[in-house]
């Protein structure tokens, strides 16, 4: 979901750039209090792991419809995976990290889309996983609906904002109305979201397993949070 | 560094490394869900575009010099996911404070 160069509007992709810089300094000032011996590596492993995954574009329809080619695939966005297994702060710290260096090195989005594509894929989805983190502290089937179904709602949030900021840029032609852009949208995102879906239920799970330690952090697993958690 | 945190770069770094540089070469080539939109829209020609962006070596995740092929999706894996964990481990060295028992952790 990577905007590329020269589709976002200078007063747009400003805006962006502005929300995005603001959210990441909040999140470096935060990661330093956050960052124990344990989680660093954790959040350089799992930066890689998205970028990663990434480069794996999954296919999402394939064929004709009409002698039109429909070919369409996704990859996974991994915020709301690092909400929940880095917390929020590292979380957009790292989807940033490799955001910006996928911009600067293999030019997957454009330069001056990054505050929009790290408000996109890190700020909007790592706050939604923050918020539902806590669920894990005891894992229920209600830590894995609410996991399955957030983050698929997270890359349709993503979605929808994506075809906004293209309207308020007026890329979009005049003859596409907002709604069938966001239709169009949504509905294949909403595919890609169910992916999403899957994988981030199934990483938080496995990480869990491994790495309880360093993804819950010490002191939300000392009793006495336990007793109120 | 203890064990744990070795064994957490190892198995991260191997499972990152196994995806992105061998998985992603089976990887679908048709557009993404974005590129796709805008195509059927017809919403895919670059209107902001003022200056052309900057050429980079790893463009579309291959190195133009070893061709379209499996190395070169390879070496954009490694050297990307390198690139990140080494930024990310020394984003995290600035930022770290002294370590703290006490510190509670902020969810």
């Amino acid at each position: 979901m990577h905007i590329a160069s020269g589709f976002l509007s200078p007063p747009v992709w400003g805006t962006m750039a502005a929300v995005s810089g603001a959210a990441l300094a909040a999140s470096l000032a935060a990661a330093g209090r956050q960052l124990d011996d344990r989680k660093v590596p954790l959040m350089g492993v799992m930066g890689a792991f998205v970028f990663a995954a990434q480069m794996v574009n999954f296919p999402i329809l394939s064929g004709f419809l009409s002698g039109v080619p429909i070919g369409t695939s996704g990859h996974l966005g991994g915020g709301f995976l690092l909400g929940i297994l880095l917390g929020p702060s590292l979380g957009i710290v790292a989807m940033a990290s490799v955001l910006v260096i996928q911009a600067l090195v293999f030019q997957d989005g454009g330069i001056e889309a990054l505050g929009a594509n790290i408000f996109v894929m890190g700020v909007l989805p790592c706050l939604l996983g923050g918020a539902v983190r806590r669920l894990w502290l005891k894992p229920s089937w209600l830590s894995y609906t609410v996991t399955f179904t957030g983050a698929a709602a997270g890359v349709l949030a993503g979605a929808t904002l994506v075809i906004l900021l293209l309207k308020w840029s007026a890329t979009l032609p005049q003859t596409v109305s907002l709604l069938q852009a966001l239709v169009l949208m949504d509905s294949i995102h909403l595919l890609i979201g169910l992916v999403e879906g899957a994988i981030t239920v199934g990483v938080v799970r496995f990480v869990l397993e491994a790495r309880r330690e360093a993804v819950l952090g010490v002191a939300l697993l000392s009793p006495s949070v336990e007793v109120r958690a | 560094m203890n064990a744990y945190n070795r064994n957490t770069l190892i198995v991260g770094v191997a499972v990152a490394l196994l995806i992105g540089g061998i998985v992603s070469y089976f990887a679908s080539g048709d557009p993404d869900g974005l590129e796709k939109t805008q195509e059927t829209l017809g919403a895919d020609k670059p209107v902001h575009r003022s200056v052309e962006p900057p050429p980079s070596l790893f463009e579309g995740y291959s190195l133009k010099w070893l061709g379209e092929g499996f190395w070169s999706n390879a070496v954009a894996g490694v050297v990307g996911i390198l690139l990140v964990l080494g930024v990310l481990l020394l984003v995290a060295r600035i930022l770290k404070r002294r370590p703290s028992q006490q510190d509670s952790e902020k969810v």
